[in-house]
């Protein structure tokens, strides 16, 4: 699609949703609907097609024995595991008990072990920055430190002090910096829209 | 110790620091251990938004947590939805992301397990479109086929969105509070908004609860303790998690990772005042 039909077609979708929003008309209801209900659509026709691009590519794996092999296998078997058991005759979709079994008591668990792996590889990662001797990454663990410290769990004053400056430190300095990231990031968006809607593109675009 | 041996040590540090969690895991509560929040002002805000809540309050749980932080605000979104239930509330979950769905399904299949009225639950299901999909929402609530039925659908269905006395987010990394106050709280009434979030979407929830579109938001570890603390479910206790988050193994994780953390500083420092020291001396 070229660039004036897509700066057109967004300024339209967006000029529509936002009169919605603010003008009480059925005929605008409808039509920001069908709006709304097409980009559902493509979302969901987007995540059906990296599913499906996620299988071929590890059928593609083990066809040409390349990558890893038993990881590709595992990934096949869970997709099949999980649509069969979803898809079958009879099933409930995915109340169907085997689906939430797959779900509960496989694929929950297995994630979480996943993301407590973190704990010793953030550590390692951090062990390793600091090998880089870089200015960033002393700033980096120090803050890291000193936060991890605020979240040692006593009773009584002192832990009533640290659960205080847990509290402040994420409400004004982590804050602080996430937020001002945030607002950075929308501005950039807000550039970048306003470049897509006006139809500007780097010189060498 | 040599490379070799500290090599060795890293390749068992995960084994040994299970094992370690594990026996602290079994090990009686300490007294000088506490995990709650020593200022109840964030539990008794939500606490005292849901007592604000009609009688029988019709709950629309937005869950979408994800498998990453879950394990975080798992006990508290136990134990919330069994303060909502006990409070003769009705339920009706909708996901918007993959992950929230399959947490949302397998959250809704514990609750059937725990004996939990099933006319007071209602399952909407997946919704694409991340934010899109909330936006429909708004404008209408499509039931499965398979819910159709019962008093508390019919009034969904027929009213959508509107049927429901408060939203309460379950909040991820993918989707939280902060897509519900945007897409949803401008296009319905004044319908309270309430959420658990893991810690990491903290900096962005606060905000709008200072804002006050949100109007309760257990965030953190410890105001979910404390949240958890203060409730009195009655039979509904057994929907809670049996074995709430224990304060020695949390310590234990904590210590290691300052002494980790400290040591590896400790050596930077002494490797800058050496260098520091070297021109001096030469």
């Amino acid at each position: 699609m070229s660039r004036p039909t897509l700066a057109a077609l967004i300024l339209v979708v967006g000029m529509l949703l936002l009169a919605d929003l603010l003008v009480v008309n059925s005929a605008l209801d409808a039509l920001a609907g069908i709006v709304v209900n097409a980009v559902i659509l493509v979302a969901a026709g987007a995540a059906l097609a990296a599913v499906g691009a996620l299988g071929v590519r590890r059928i593609g794996d083990l066809w040409r024995r390349r990558g890893d092999p038993v990881g590709a296998v595992l990934v096949l078997v869970g997709m099949g595991a999980v649509l069969v058991a979803g898809l079958r005759p009879g099933s409930a979709g995915t109340n169907d008990p085997a689906v939430q079994w797959l779900v509960a008591a496989l694929l929950v668990p297995i994630a979480a072990t996943l993301f407590g792996l973190l704990f010793v590889t953030t550590l390692g990662a951090a062990r390793r920055s600091l090998a880089t001797r870089s200015r960033e990454a002393t700033v980096l663990v120090s803050a890291a430190l000193v936060t991890t410290i605020l979240l040692i769990p006593l009773s009584g004053s002192t832990g009533a002090w640290l659960a205080g400056a847990a509290g402040w430190s994420l409400a004004v300095p982590i804050g602080a910096v996430f937020r001002g990231l945030l607002i950075g990031i929308a501005l950039l968006a807000a550039v970048y829209a306003t470049r897509a809607l006006l139809g500007m593109g780097a010189a060498d675009e | 110790m040599n490379e070799r041996a500290g090599l060795r040590l890293f390749r068992v540090a995960p084994v040994l620091l299970l094992v370690v969690l594990a026996v602290a895991w079994q090990l009686p509560e300490q007294r000088w251990l506490r995990l709650s929040s020593s200022d109840p002002e964030v539990a008794r805000q939500m606490t005292s938004t849901l007592d604000a809540l009609p009688d029988e309050p019709l709950v629309l749980v937005g869950f979408d947590p994800d498998l990453g932080t879950y394990a975080e605000v798992r006990p508290t979104v136990r134990a919330l939805l069994a303060d909502l239930l006990a409070r003769d509330g009705r339920l009706a979950f909708v996901s918007l992301t993959a992950e929230g769905r399959a947490l949302a399904s397998a959250e809704i299949a514990r609750l059937g397990r725990g004996a939990a009225n099933p006319t007071r639950l209602l399952d909407l299901g997946f919704i694409a479109g991340a934010e899109a999909g909330l936006v429909d929402l708004t404008r209408g609530v499509q039931l499965p086929g398979d819910e159709a039925d019962g008093s508390f659908a019919r009034q969904v269905d027929a009213d959508g969105i509107d049927a429901f006395d408060a939203v309460a987010v379950i909040g991820g990394n993918d989707l939280g509070p902060r897509s519900w106050v945007e897409q949803v709280a401008p296009r319905i009434g004044e319908i309270p908004l309430v959420a658990v979030t893991p810690t990491v979407l903290l900096p962005e929830v606060q905000p709008y609860l200072a804002g006050g579109q949100l109007a309760a938001v257990l965030g953190t570890p410890r105001d979910g303790a404390a949240y958890r603390e203060g409730l009195d479910l009655g039979n509904l206790e057994r929907l809670v998690d049996p074995t709430p988050p224990r304060s020695l193994p949390l310590l234990i994780g904590v210590l290691i990772a300052v002494a980790v953390l400290g040591q590896t500083l400790g050596s930077r420092l002494l490797e800058f005042l050496r260098a520091a020291r070297a021109p001096a001396a030469g």
